[in-house]
Parts: structure tokens; sequence; C-alpha cells
């Protein structure tokens, strides 16, 4: 992900609550600590499928605007 | 000027204060530099004592410690060994703990990271775990033996302060793990009546080796009555099959840990340690309908390890904790008494051997071989 980040191309990662500190810290140590980090709630694992797609739904919209601010 | 009052030098590489023990535990912990327990001060005339047991220059890492991926510099293992009350001359065991923690096959940011309440266990094997005392024997796993306790401390506080392996940030563990402060131990090689797992894994006898685990703490197998191997075998293989442990769904390999008196037991009736691993892959295994139903259609039916094996299985079909006949480590370690014990691990995470190795390529045959000139 930091690679790709680092060659230019639209990049975030998606995160649930708890696990931003580790996020931001991943990204300094590989040399991105811009890099997007999106929210979910929190937790992805152990829930139906219906809120894994409203997951989904909550990053989906995040990551455009990101699209729309890196074309804009 | 030494090479270490030249490294000492370098940003943030040391800082001066007060030298009182109270003071500088309490900026330690302010700062996040501890396990909770008081640390010795790592003062520079200490360092530089531990550092007497080290042959490669104090700046060359001997690995990146994940998930920080800082490097682990001799000076900066050292400080922690300091810190974690090593004696100087165990400083070579520490050494080859963290790089065999920081080869890929370990997964170390897997085994820092994630939620699961691994952490690193280390064997030692070889003619230094007796030159530095270490227990292998009653209470091996407990506290009362120094190389033991400080060495197993020794790595966690590397993982913290060079890794950055924080609860919390880079250590995102649910509950953790009493294990966590320090698991390290010596196997009991002159208990054992099979090969010691260095010389099981082609090591000469006279080499001593540092074996790193991604691993839970043991779960005990209490057999009091079983008189016979494969009595014993069916015992291990019960408490082997149980549904939780990640052994179940990686293919990474558990440590199967024997009591010196369920090993004689076992090999007096014939079984080799290829034997043993063998009846395990055989028997230890669970039963898909033992699983909720969302974790045979969310696991079993659909992770790669299982490679379509359980698509249209029905609740009677074996699951195999191991998933090949010789993937699990067999240990003999520990007192008298009628107890063994099954040490699963984080699965996705490879056991890693290391020879203790001087740098010019040498293999040791003490630690003394590390000391300078």
């Amino acid at each position: 992900m930091a690679e790709l980040r680092k060659r230019g191309l639209i990049t975030a990662v998606i995160y649930s609550g708890p696990f931003l500190k580790l996020g931001k810290a991943q990204a300094r140590t590989f040399g991105v600590p811009e890099l997007p980090l999106l929210e979910i709630t929190h937790p992805l694992g152990g829930i139906s499928l219906d809120e894994v797609r409203a997951r989904a739904a909550q990053a989906a919209p995040q990551f455009a605007d990101l699209v729309r601010k890196h074309i804009t | 000027m030494s090479t270490l009052n030249v490294l000492m030098k370098a940003p943030g590489a040391g800082f001066e204060t007060d030298d009182d023990f109270e003071s500088i535990n309490e900026l330690y912990r302010e700062k996040g530099w501890s396990d909770g327990l008081p640390v010795v001060p790592p003062s520079a005339e200490r360092v530089a004592r531990m550092l007497d047991y080290c042959d490669r220059p104090w700046d060359e890492p001997v690995g990146l410690v994940a998930p920080r991926y800082g490097a682990a510099t001799p000076l900066r293992l050292a400080a922690n060994a300091v810190m974690a009350g090593c004696r100087p001359e165990y400083f070579p065991v520490v050494m080859t703990a963290i790089e065999a923690l920081c080869a890929e096959e370990f997964n170390l940011y897997g085994v820092n990271a994630t939620t699961h309440p691994c952490t690193t266990l280390l064997i030692v094997n070889g003619s230094v775990a007796k030159e530095l005392r270490m227990n292998s024997g009653h209470n091996a796993f407990g506290p009362g033996n120094q190389a033991n306790a400080t060495i197993g401390r020794a790595v966690r506080l590397a993982m913290l302060n060079v890794g950055g392996a924080n609860p919390g940030a880079g250590d995102m563990a649910t509950f953790g793990s009493p294990a966590k402060y320090t698991f390290c131990a010596a196997e009991n090689e002159d208990a054992s009546p099979w090969e010691p797992l260095h010389v099981e894994l082609g090591f000469a006898r006279d080499v001593s080796t540092v074996t790193v685990f991604g691993a839970e703490g043991q779960h005990n197998v209490n057999d009091h009555e079983s008189i016979t191997g494969a009595g014993l075998l069916k015992t291990m293989a019960g408490v082997v099959a149980t549904t939780g442990a990640n052994n179940l769904y990686y293919d990474g390999p558990p440590a199967l840990v024997f009591g010196p008196e369920h090993a004689a037991t076992i090999a007096q009736d014939g079984y080799s340690k290829a034997d043993v691993k063998k009846y395990i892959f055989e028997h230890g295994r669970v039963p898909l309908g033992a699983l909720s139903e969302e974790n045979i259609e969310r696991r079993l039916r659909q992770w790669p390890v299982f490679k379509n094996e359980f698509v249209e299985a029905g609740p009677e079909r074996l699951i195999p904790v191991m998933k090949s006949p010789d993937n699990a480590y067999v240990i003999v370690l520990g007192g008298a008494g009628k107890h063994s014990a099954y040490i699963p691990t984080f699965g996705a995470t490879r056991p890693v051997t290391r020879p203790l190795k001087r740098r010019d390529g040498q293999l040791a045959r003490s630690v003394e071989d590390f000391r300078k000139p």
C-alpha cells in the first residue's frame, strides 16, 4: 500500500475504530504519514453479511471523496 | 573515545539524567519504555558490559523489529537486556533470538500486532543452556531462574522499545498473556529419550541454538493414569483437538511439549518423534460438526489453507489440527510429574531456529566465543 502511494496511485487504508493508532503508526513506519485512513464502525469480524455491506457503504463514499479530490 | 561513547553521541541514542533508580524508573514509565515492571537503569557502563559479549559492530542491526521495523542494533538490544536484568553473558542468546524473530517466515508483524494473545516462546538447545544455567527442569516455564526470566524479558522489551509493539498501538492483543512478560526455557536434553530439537533440525549436538515460536501460553496435559505410549498420546491428541485455537485454521505448526516421564513412557513403547507427530496428525482432529455453522460456512469451506476440502463435508468429517504428519515440534522439558503441554501458536507463523554464531560465521561453542579479545 505504501509503495503504491509513493508511486502516486490513489490509496487509502480502511480501519475500524480501535485500529487507528496502529494504522497511523504503520503509515509513519512506511514513510507515508499522510496516507488517508478511512474509518468504518468496529468490529468487522463476527458480523452478519448485511452488517458487512453496511461497513462497505460507510467506506465507499469516503473513498469516492478521496478520488474526487485527487482528480479535481 | 570508545566506540560506545561515539555511538552514544548520536541523536536519540542516550540522555543524561540523575543516577537514581526511582527517578529513572519514573521517567521510563512516563515514556512508555517499560513492560510495567521496574527496569535496571541502562547506564553507559552497564550497556558497555553487556556489549562485551557482542562481536559485531554495535550499530550493525541483526534485523528489523516489527511492527515499527526498528533496527535491532546491538547497542539498542544491549540497553534492553540491561533493563531486563540480563547478565552480560546472556546477551548472545538475546541477539540470536531477535535475529530469529526477524526472519520473514516468523511473521513478527502478525505475531505482535494481532488481537490474538500470542507471544514469543524461546527454546534454547545445546551446551550454552547449561553454561548459562538455564532451567530446563521443574518450573522451567515459571519463575526462579535468572536466565529464563531475563532473556525472555529482554526480547519483550526490545519488541516494545525497538519494535513499537505497544499495547493498543503496535500490539492489538485483546487480552495479551502473562507469557508476554517472558516465555523462555531450555530443552531438557538430558531427560529426553529422543534427539534434542536442534539435532532433529540438522544441527550438530555441540552447537547451541535458539528456536522461536509465535506461541500461546501452554495448555496442560495431565495424565497420571495412562501407562502406555498410546494412552498418553491419545490424551495429548484430545487436548490438541480443540476448536478456537488458531492451529485448527492455519497451517503453522504447534509445539508438543512432553514432560520427561511422559516422554520416557512414550519412547519405551517404541515411538520416535516422527511417530509421535504422525499419531497426533492422525488423532488430533476436530469433527466439522464441533464448529458453529458460521465457522463452517465462512472459514472451513472457504479458506485457502483447506483447499476446498470441506466444501461438501458433513458434520462427522474430521479436520486435522496439524496439516501434515510432520507439521509439529516435539520438545522434552520440565521436571518430575505426569504432565505434558500443548502449545498452540498464532498459526500464521512458522518457528525459526538460529544457531549461536559469531559474526565471522564460526558456530559458537560457548558464549565466551563472543567476547572481544
